[in-house]
């Protein structure tokens, strides 16, 4: 080594040992911007933002504060609709035609004229592309066919709504309103970037055109994403400029990044870790009850659970008050009820879960449905962090009636395809409604228009479990056009209450939206449907 | 210190001893047996594989008597008693569903155990056998057989056996599998190198003069000779099939529940890193233990078996 | 931890003494393009094969659990899965001929962009581990041979084998909690603090070549408190290995006669060690690094999920746990084309500089 040389590697030593140095001495609580929220959440799932095709929690509440929607829910009272892109509407006599007076003046960031006539573009794309999110548009009468004559803008600032018979209007506004499907998309835009008729879906896949308090700035799949404000929203600022999340997939690594500053907000913290933050100073749990049930289905096609009696069994070997107060206690609450706590029809707390452990009664019951000695069978589930502990739990109880139940645990994408294709015994998993009222539930958990296995009617679970109850359908369809509300309840409340002896799954638990948060943030809003970023400030 | 345990030799004794130390061999057998007790006294000459041989006799005691050392039943649960500490009542604490850890940490050494010493019964002679043919018959088939291994050492082990376990399913079976058929090629790598030196021994051109078939040659007489190198391989081998079955069972794909393997107890202990640190560190510190274990026993083995690679 | 001690060449195959290095490395090249174009084309099928096999229904995977039966036939067909499989393996050799490997299903970006965006993170993580292996890592080797059987070899080697058997996820874990959350000595998961994150411009995609050039300390201090822990982890794994075969090595090269000659001769015994007996194991030395090196580059997946380190291996497991397809072919030869490079590098480097083989 020559002497230079031996200069050189010193001051790279040195360099390096004070880059050690200085690291070590770096202050143990860094802060985090004062003008933006920066939030840890497990941000895989997101593949797309075009309002037409997502379909799942993460991507639907930014698109949220990125896309505003016709209406809104109140964020203090989510089964209450109050005013967004339209300032107000008019309901026809029969209730079959809504008209939407907009806001003026609105634009798209960057400065074009966002209208009406954008919208019902945008609104019939969502049909004509016919990705998940048509069925709701298709599920009151839209088809690809008749589209362009039931959404239509008769001015600039008017949308008219005509409906193929008398839904109740306030499911309308939630369902259609104050869902992603009425985005105010930039039609110019996507029409320039369209690949081959897709109507801009290509380009959406990694941006947002729309109208709303965010536009999205940057996404690196699997690492970060950042919302900034947009300067040309037609409403308030928001008070924070940017929202920053970082994709943390592991609990414990966000819970360390919020207890040492690093994060605002820790989206996905576990129960335990919850528990142990909860008054730690500096720190503030913030929880509300999402429309999110976590169900045990069963496959009615299988002879061991066709058996009425068997299924309801399985709901006996539930440990709902053990599990709700150890392991589900900052998850959620213990829900057999189809109707979400909050919604329009739902029973309430203590009806909507009759159920407790009671092992001589679920061995009663398998004996009477032809199982004195018990059976075996198999209980599919995903990567959700508390179904280890719910599934091991119901194992050790069916056990000691002769049950024997073999988990096996895959990957959340092999589930649904499993469960999707009807090839499972039981299995758990989590569905959501978007609607705070009893149909959305009823609609998919028990209504199944076609039980047949060709039907292939793969979003609706009570297909997927081969469940078809001609008088539970009919009951839907009565409740859904019954104009008096008190009526319309009555018959909700009956269903509830024979679908939980009857119903093809065990609904277990109502979840929570819940997360740790920095008690620097104030004004966090938010109810089960939505999340207002733009309400929030430090 | 190949030496010192000759030079150390106490003085003969009667029976078995005088037998062993005899310095004329009577028959094969007994060289065999001498040669191996002169093995055996040179393990046992090296602190750190007799350490690593130990530990190793401690687990398989500890998993052949778990019903009997277990204090507790490991699939018994109590949402009351969850997330405990270690104390009298529960030594190793309790997990988040109230199941004793000690009781489970126990059974666990069974399952890893069982994952180990099967991938190796599956893994060692297929690697044996594609490195030694290869290696004997050489030319396209060595080609073939070559680039087939490449395959799959092009991959990390750990993505290949993730790879499997996600078409053919979660479980230990399964994962056995998996971690076979990512674990195979090395060996076979050895054992072709092995060959190629072996091949050209003058015994072995003798064999094939005399009519031999190659068959024969390979099995009879350059598997033999391949052997201790494998040996040597494969215990090092294990550490690292404890490490990917952990690996697997870190990402939930590798024994299911409630079943109390390593990897899976320390997976689903992550989440009560900050708020009970032993569910985490307790069979962190198993699957470090037990995978020292197997590599201080290879690195002892490899001084008397296979010296060459000192 | 990776299998590192495989192919390793041995030093005593091959002994023929070839005349002319430049015909030579010719040859060897010609003798090594076909075995490697077999290796890559084996690789490709092998990952058609492990893609036929996954039960992961990729369609379901893009759309959600609630799409349609119409938006899943109609997304099945745009992805060519109604297609024949023998049209299905035509499409996917001819997209791998053109390098085209499509768009990753996850991000909706070509997967070649996904790669480029991912890997420079995994290249700054092995390339810090590998410096902070090889430079303890062959020192410590070196000593472990000079006084073998001594207590500091000892040391060395039983600190080495817990490196080698240490589960590197659980100590990413441990150490997280000790370092970060306990002694606030450094940075946390990933790769940089937030509030830095958007003042980097990315030039090279190394953040800490990044914030250099842009001779911004405060940022390169902080990505450097972020890089250490999980660099030394990894490090420590590759030490581990290296140091290992450095000793065996050496041990070989210490006991052979021109040792002693040198040593006669009134050479200082360091001096003989460090210049003469290191020198003619560099080559085998540089071999064990070079082959770490490749193990590191192909994704360390659990140190990475540990860390949230937005690196390659991440991303190809993720990939590979929602049957995205595209991506794994790209990911998996690009780890077929590093390997099978960097066994080629050694080859040659072997046939070379090898003073045996010369």
């Amino acid at each position: 080594m020559t002497p230079k040389s031996i200069v050189k590697t010193r001051v790279i030593v040195a360099a390096t040992a004070a880059a050690l140095m200085s690291s070590i001495s770096l202050p143990a609580l860094a802060a985090t911007p004062k003008s933006a929220l920066v939030m840890a959440w497990n941000i895989d799932a997101i593949s797309t933002f075009d309002p037409a095709q997502v379909g799942e929690v993460v991507t639907n509440e930014l698109l949220q504060n990125t896309c505003d929607s016709l209406v809104d829910f109140d964020p203090k009272d989510e089964s209450k609709v109050v005013p967004l892109l339209a300032k107000s509407w008019d309901v026809s006599e029969d209730r079959k035609t809504i008209t939407f007076h907009l806001n003026e003046g609105m634009k798209f960031p960057g400065g074009a004229p966002a209208t009406a006539k954008e919208l019902a573009w945008s609104m019939q794309r969502v049909v004509l592309l016919g990705y998940g999110n048509a069925a709701t548009l298709t599920e009151y009468g839209f088809t690809k066919e008749n589209v362009k004559e039931r959404i239509v803008a008769t001015d600039d600032n008017t949308l008219v709504l005509t409906l193929e018979a008398a839904y109740p209007t306030n499911l309308i506004l939630q369902a259609i309103g104050a869902n992603r499907v009425s985005a105010l998309l930039d039609e110019k835009t996507l029409t320039e970037k369209s690949v081959n008729g897709d109507f801009g879906n290509k380009y959406l896949a990694t941006n947002t055109a729309c109208v709303g308090p965010y536009k999205l700035m940057q996404w690196n799949a699997g690492e970060s994403l950042v919302l900034q404000a947009n300067e040309d929203y037609y409403g308030n600022q928001p008070k924070l400029k940017r929202v920053l999340v970082r994709h943390v997939a592991e609990p414990g690594t966000q819970r360390l990044l919020l207890t040492q500053g690093d994060i605002d907000i820790a989206r996905d913290l576990s129960p335990d870790d919850l528990a142990d933050l909860d008054g730690k100073p500096g720190l503030k749990i913030e929880r509300v009850l999402k429309p999110q049930l976590f169900f045990w289905t069963f496959n009615a096609l299988d002879p061991i659970f066709k058996e009425e009696k068997v299924r309801l069994a399985m709901r006996y070997l539930i440990d709902y008050d053990g599990l709700g107060k150890s392991v589900m206690k900052y998850l959620g609450v213990p829900r057999a009820s189809f109707a979400q706590i909050g919604a329009t029809g739902a029973l309430n707390a203590e009806e909507g879960q009759p159920f407790k452990l009671d092992l001589e009664k679920a061995k009663a019951l398998i004996a009477e449905a032809g199982y004195p000695n018990g059976f075996e069978a198999t209980v599919l589930f995903g990567m959700l962090p508390h179904s280890a502990p719910i599934a091991q739990s119901i194992q050790q109880n069916a056990s000691k009636i002769g049950v024997k139940l073999n988990l096996e645990r895959m990957a959340n994408a092999q589930l649904f395809s499993r469960i999707r294709g009807r090839d499972f015994q039981t299995g758990m998993l989590a569905w959501q409604t978007g609607v705070p009222d009893a149909h959305g539930n009823a609609s998919r958990l028990i209504y199944n228009p076609d039980n047949r296995p060709e039907a292939k009617l793969t979003q609706i679970p009570a297909w997927r479990s081969a469940y078809q109850n001609e008088d539970f359908n009919k009951r839907i369809q009565q409740a859904l056009l019954e104009g008096d509300p008190e009526k319309r309840n009555q018959i909700y409340y009956q269903l509830q209450k024979d679908t939980m002896q009857q119903g093809p799954s065990a609904i277990m638990f109502q979840m929570y939206n819940i997360l740790g948060m920095s008690d620097k943030v104030q004004n966090w809003t938010w109810n089960g449907f939505r999340v207002y970023y733009d309400l929030a400030s430090k | 210190m190949t030496d010192k345990a000759l030079i150390s030799a106490s003085p003969p004794r009667s029976g078995y001893s005088a037998w062993l130390r005899a310095p004329v061999p009577s028959s094969p057998f007994h060289a065999r047996m001498q040669q191996l007790w002169l093995q055996w006294r040179q393990l046992r000459s090296n602190a750190s594989a007799l350490f690593g041989l130990i530990v190793i006799v401690i687990i398989l005691v500890a998993a052949l008597f778990a019903p009997v050392l277990a204090t507790h039943d490991i699939f018994e649960q109590n949402l009351a008693a969850r997330l405990l500490a270690p104390s009298g009542q529960h030594w190793l604490g309790t997990d988040e569903l109230g199941r004793d850890v000690y009781s489970r940490l126990l059974f666990g050494a069974r399952i890893t155990l069982y994952i180990a010493l099967l991938t190796t019964v599956i893994v060692a002679p297929i690697g044996l056998i594609v490195g030694t043919t290869a290696g004997y018959l050489g030319g396209w088939v060595d080609t073939v057989l070559m680039r087939i291994v490449d395959v799959f050492l092009a991959f990390p082990n750990l993505i290949l056996a993730l790879a499997f376990v996600a078409a053919l399913g979660p479980g230990i079976e399964n994962a056995i599998i998996a971690i076979s058929l990512a674990s195979w090629p090395p060996i076979a790598r050895l054992a072709r190198a092995e060959t190629l030196t072996i091949r050209k021994s003058d015994y072995i051109a003798a064999m094939r003069l005399q009519g031999a078939s190659s068959l024969r040659i390979i099995f009879g007489h350059i598997m033999p000779m391949c052997i201790p190198s494998v040996v040597v391989r494969v215990t090092l081998n294990m550490a690292a099939i404890i490490l990917t079955a952990a690996g697997l069972g870190f990402l939930g794909l590798g024994a299911q529940p409630p079943s109390p393997e390593w990897g899976t107890m320390l997976s689903s202990g992550r989440e009560f890193v900050m708020t009970s640190w032993w569910i985490a560190a307790i069979p962190g510190c198993a699957i470090l233990l037990t995978s020292l274990a197997f590599n201080l026993l290879g690195d002892g083995l490899r001084d008397v078996l296979d010296p060459r690679h000192g | 931890m990776a299998d590192l001690t495989h192919s390793v060449p041995r030093s005593d195959a091959g002994n023929v003494a070839r005349p002319n290095p430049v015909l030579d490395i010719l040859s060897a090249i010609g003798k090594t393009i076909l075995p490697v174009l077999m290796t890559l084309f084996g690789l490709a099928a092998l990952t058609f094969f492990i893609g036929r096999m996954l039960p992961i229904d990729p369609v379901a995977s893009i759309l959600g659990e609630n799409a349609t039966q119409d938006a899943y036939e109609k997304m099945s067909a745009a992805l060519g899965m109604d297609k024949p499989l023998w049209y299905q393996f035509g499409v996917y050799v001819k997209g791998i001929l053109t390098l085209n490997f499509g768009d990753a299903l996850t991000t909706g970006k070509p997967v070649i962009d996904d790669i480029a965006r991912v890997f420079p993170a995994t290249i700054e993580l092995a390339t810090l581990s590998i410096i902070l292996g090889t430079g303890i890592g062959i020192p410590a080797g070196v000593l472990s041979a000079m006084y073998r059987n001594s207590w500091l070899d000892n040391v060395i080697r039983f600190t080495g084998l817990i490196g080698y058997s240490a589960p590197n996820f659980w100590l990413g874990l441990m150490g997280l909690v000790l370092f970060y959350a306990t002694l606030g000595w450094i940075g946390g998961p990933g790769r940089i603090d937030f509030i830095y994150e958007f003042d980097l411009e990315p030039v090279t995609g190394f953040h800490l070549i990044d914030s250099a050039l842009a001779g911004n300390w405060e940022i390169f201090r902080n990505v450097f408190s972020h890089i250490i822990l999980p660099a030394s982890i990894l490090g420590f794994g590759a030490l581990a290995y290296i140091s290992r075969m450095t000793r065996s090595f050496m041990i070989e090269q210490l006991s052979q006669e021109y040792i002693v000659t040198a040593r006669v001769k009134g050479l200082s015994w360091a001096r003989t060690v460090w210049v003469h007996a290191f020198r003619n194991v560099a080559v085998q030395v540089l071999t064990v690094v070079a082959l770490s090196y490749a193990f590191l580059l192909e994704g360390a997946v659990l140190t990475e999920t540990v860390f949230a380190w937005p690196g390659f291996g991440r991303y190809l497991t993720n990939a590979l746990l929602v049957g995205d397809m595209n991506a794994v072919v790209g990911c998996s030869l690009l780890v077929g084309v590093i390997f099978v490079t960097l066994n080629l590098i050694c080859d040659l480097l072997y046939r070379v500089f090898d003073p045996r083989t010369r």
